[in-house]
């Protein structure tokens, strides 16, 4: 079957070293009973998602990254990033980053929209990888359970948008400041940059992706991903937990606050970086 | 979680043929801190397979009809002073539909309701309810609390329908009965006579999968299934509560687990297929019935009733399930 762990942890012993062999066996994870957590994360897949991801993280995008002491080492956290690109490689850039410079290791769970877990095949290996979908239910378990969070707050709106808005964030959503508060958890900015260039778009319909599932398509202008480089600035956290109580989670204001602290840091990060790359392949 | 006074507790259970109730009749003649126990079976009571005891009243009774039900209320357990009423019977086949089938699944409920609340010494109802009743879906939590929707679906089939009626029958009373109502919604009983539309599924060599997804599920024993139950006989506190079992896992790894070959197939084929293999082999499972726990994770979150009952999950499933034969259901350690 092809998403046997067995057949993950073959993968892995033959192409992740051993350094990175026992780093991932130090993992921070929340075993139900049969070496998956109750989401479907597992231990080998998080190994496989580093084979697969390695060559893309290591060559081709050759991702830079700095900040990552701002990055929690344990407890509930929540990373808040700017998206974009026509596909997701930033999450997974983002999610291999984290898992490589955090010790003990720690797995970013990226907070999906809805349409992937009814992808076949990539919604369950994403899920393996600790993927969950993107429901307040969810969040909230992992985060009680003090689990870190990946959300892009911009959702589908900042990943399609066209190439003239590039780099310009769209307005964040107020989900994720919501839960920050509720479950006192750190909220950590991040600014991505590169990602906007690797898959510029002729334009995104929503007609052909509804064909597919999705809520829209891009159509690109280039066959494959452009081999840009990738860099990844982690802000200083905003303190939510300490500035806040569980109760100011219900106030519009608060949360609203909240939101706009976070796009202005990661909008700030985002400058930053643009400031500091010499060319979108350097 | 608080205990009860030290009066030992009268029961009736009904179901009592059926391999939970039975063995949960079982485990209440072993506690001490219960009294006289009234078993209910739909079959021959000279059928029932525990040794009478003077502990033990063992009647038949078709509890679908009123008049039965009314009569086993106010004689049989008036006379012996039952004060909990664990009702867990259910009918078992998705195949059987009809007024009947409903009869013995929803008018029991509210029939056992409205004579209970009546009744000069039952102070307390158990429903066992099931994890069928919620709705999987991919914009919902993985997780199920005892808030998710329930699959309100006019497609679902009546077994469904029927249990999610049972069980909001149940829960709208809470609050404005005399009773003490508890709904106990149970992962799925990996066993064979209980109805579990998992292990009919599993029985087949090869089990068929859609292709691409691979949900967490989570299934119980019958031993945690009593264990949830005689907690909630001996505990004062109502309301529902989500019984999860001990075993998360992936549905692939069930089928591996159980020694099967699981196959993925287009999802689309699955239901006409698993229409044929029922036609053909007699088997209950029904893929459409089960479709979206085939496709999107959904696993039962018990916090509460770990928080106000006390339960935990405690006894994995001892894979591969052991098939038993008829006379050794409800006897065996699952």
């Amino acid at each position: 079957m092809a998403f046997s762990p067995a057949i993950a942890d073959a993968f892995a012993a033959l192409f992740l070293d051993a350094s990175s062999q026992s780093r991932i066996a130090d993992l921070h994870f929340q075993d139900a009973g049969h070496g998956f957590d109750a989401f479907g994360m597992h231990p080998s897949f998080v190994a496989l998602g580093e084979v697969v991801l390695a060559p893309l993280y290591d060559k081709y995008f050759r991702v830079r990254s700095w900040g990552h002491e701002n990055i929690p080492s344990q407890g509930p956290a929540v990373l808040a990033a700017n998206h974009s690109g026509n596909i997701p490689i930033d999450g997974m850039m983002l999610w291999l980053d984290v898992l490589r410079h955090t010790q003990p290791p720690r797995v970013a769970r990226p907070i999906a929209d809805h349409f992937v877990p009814s992808l076949p095949y990539l919604g369950t290996f994403f899920a393996r990888g600790g993927m969950v979908g993107g429901s307040r239910g969810n969040a909230r378990t992992l985060l009680n359970s003090g689990e870190m969070l990946m959300i892009f707050p911009e959702g589908v709106p900042g990943i399609v948008k066209p190439w003239s808005k590039r780099y310009q964030l769209q307005k964040f959503r107020e989900g994720h400041a919501e839960l920050a508060i509720r479950h006192q958890a750190p909220i950590v900015p991040i600014g991505v940059v590169g990602g906007e260039e690797q898959l510029p778009a002729l334009f995104s319909s929503r007609r052909i992706g509804k064909l597919f599932g999705l809520p829209i398509m891009p159509v690109p202008a280039v066959p494959i991903p452009l081999p840009v480089r990738y860099h990844l600035y982690y802000g200083e956290p905003i303190p939510v937990h300490e500035e806040f109580k569980p109760e100011h989670a219900d106030d519009p204001q608060a949360v609203k606050e909240v939101a706009a602290r976070v796009q202005e840091a990661v909008q700030r990060l985002v400058h930053q970086g643009l400031s500091e790359r010499t060319g979108i392949f350097e | 979680m608080s205990a009860k006074p030290s009066k030992k507790t009268c029961v009736l259970v009904t179901g009592a043929g059926a391999p939970i109730g039975e063995a949960l009749v079982r485990s209440l003649l072993d506690d001490s801190r219960i009294g006289h126990i009234v078993a209910v079976t739909g079959y021959h009571q000279d059928t029932f397979p525990i040794a009478p005891s003077k502990r033990l009243t063992v009647q038949s009774v078709d509890i679908g009809r009123n008049r039965h039900l009314h009569q086993l209320l106010f004689d049989t357990a008036k006379t012996l002073g039952v004060d909990t009423v664990i009702h867990t019977a259910m009918h078992l086949s998705a195949t059987d539909e009809g007024q009947r089938v409903h009869a013995y699944n929803v008018d029991s409920v509210r029939n056992l309701m409205a004579h209970c609340e009546r009744h000069p010494t039952i102070r307390r109802l158990i429903v066992r309810s099931a994890s069928a009743v919620y709705q999987v879906q991919r914009d919902l939590p993985v997780l199920i609390g005892e808030e998710h929707p329930l699959n309100m679906s006019g497609h679902a089939p009546q077994w469904v329908r029927d249990r999610i009626e049972a069980d909001v029958s149940a829960c709208v009373r809470m609050g404005m009965s005399p009773l003490q109502i508890v709904v106990l919604r149970m992962a799925e009983v990996l066993a064979p006579g209980t109805g579990s539309q998992l292990f009919d599924y599993l029985e087949s060599p090869v089990c068929f999968q859609p292709a691409g997804f691979d949900p967490m599920i989570n299934l119980m024993t019958i031993d945690d299934a009593v264990e949830a139950l005689s907690t909630a006989i001996h505990s004062n506190e109502q309301g529902v509560f989500n019984i999860p079992g001990a075993d998360t896992l992936p549905l692939s790894t069930a089928i591996k687990r159980w020694g099967r070959i699981g196959l993925p197939a287009i999802d689309s084929v699955l239901t006409p297929l698993y229409r044929i293999r029922r036609r053909l082999t007699g088997h209950d499972f029904r893929y459409g019935m089960n479709r979206r726990w085939f496709i999107y994770s959904g696993v039962l979150d018990g916090q509460r009733a770990h928080e106000v009952l006390g339960y935990v999950p405690a006894k994995p499933i001892d894979w591969p399930v052991r098939k038993r034969v008829t006379s050794d259901i409800g006897r065996g350690s699952l």
